[in-house]
């Protein structure tokens, strides 16, 4: 294995351009690009595997959502196989996955959400009005927009207009949501 | 999540025109589901719970849509949050 490749000054560029293109989906980040951005004097044809190594190793741990004890584990199998990765590698995956694994997991969680997601909320309350050439009085309404969407797609706004009765049968079945969370929460 | 906080309470004692500047649509119905994601093909280890919420809403014309979206936990208790703000200015107006 080429020397630069054992180093570990570059991984860590390395591993950010994995990140930006197996999780967060940032487009044009090639294998040439990495190797001539980062390691410029090894060759195509030995960059090739070594690329395919760190992708594996950052993949696997993504996938497993791996915890610190586990993330040791494994790092310390991977330098005692054959062909595997040096403890100084270890030490630079692990930190990168130490502060990378909560926006690489919110990427997974995304990628995995095919329904729309709620973008944003907001609202108003109107209040009591009155006409003078109608006797009727306008009970309070709330005007309430959301703001969904599919992953990558244009947002839709929807707009809900709520009397005190509507949005009090709302908080009734959003307490209903709140104490299935807290059963599911619950420790077994 | 983003979300912003508007609030205008008015008052007027001039007719108030039924138009409003963006169509609004009634409440017909709420439903809710608490899901748990556990696995896909690009995290074998996702094991996070979601809200997922189906709306059935009417337009003026009365015409029934359909509409559903995802959120996360703490999305949720933002949405709850917020709604409970609205409960509390809305019983005062």
């Amino acid at each position: 294995m080429a020397a630069e490749l054992e180093g570990s000054k570059s991984l860590s560029g390395l591993l950010s351009g994995l990140a930006q293109d197996t999780f967060y989906g940032h487009p044009g980040i090639t294998e040439e690009l990495l190797r001539s951005q980062l390691y410029p004097e090894v060759s195509p044809e030995e960059f090739r595997p070594f690329l395919a190594k760190m992708k594996g190793i950052l993949k696997s741990i993504a996938s497993a959502d791996m915890d610190f004890n586990q993330l040791e584990a494994f790092l310390t199998a991977q330098t005692k196989k054959q062909g595997g990765i040096t403890p100084e590698q270890a030490a630079v995956i692990s930190r990168f996955w130490k502060s990378h694994k909560t926006k690489i997991r919110e990427s997974l969680m995304n990628q995995s959400r095919w329904d729309s997601g709620l973008r944003g909320l907001s609202w108003r309350v109107d209040g009591k009005s009155q006409s003078r050439h109608s006797p009727q009085i306008h009970t309070p309404v709330a005007i309430m927009e959301l703001e969904i969407g599919k992953s990558g797609q244009e947002s839709e706004f929807l707009c809900l207009e709520f009397d005190e009765l509507k949005v009090n049968q709302v908080l009734k079945k959003l307490s209903e949501v709140e104490e299935s969370i807290s059963t599911l929460m619950q420790p077994a | 999540m983003v979300g912003s906080l508007n609030r205008v309470m008015e008052e007027s004692g001039e007719p108030q025109l039924d138009a409003k500047s963006k169509v609004t649509n009634q409440l017909i119905d709420f439903q809710w589901k608490l899901g748990m994601a556990v696995s896909s093909d690009s995290c074998r280890s996702l094991k996070y719970p979601y809200v997922a919420v189906m709306l059935k809403v009417a337009d003026h014309s009365g015409q029934v849509k359909n509409k559903s979206f995802e959120m996360t936990i703490p999305q949720f208790q933002n949405f709850y949050r917020q709604f409970k703000e609205i409960a509390a200015i809305i019983e005062t107006v």
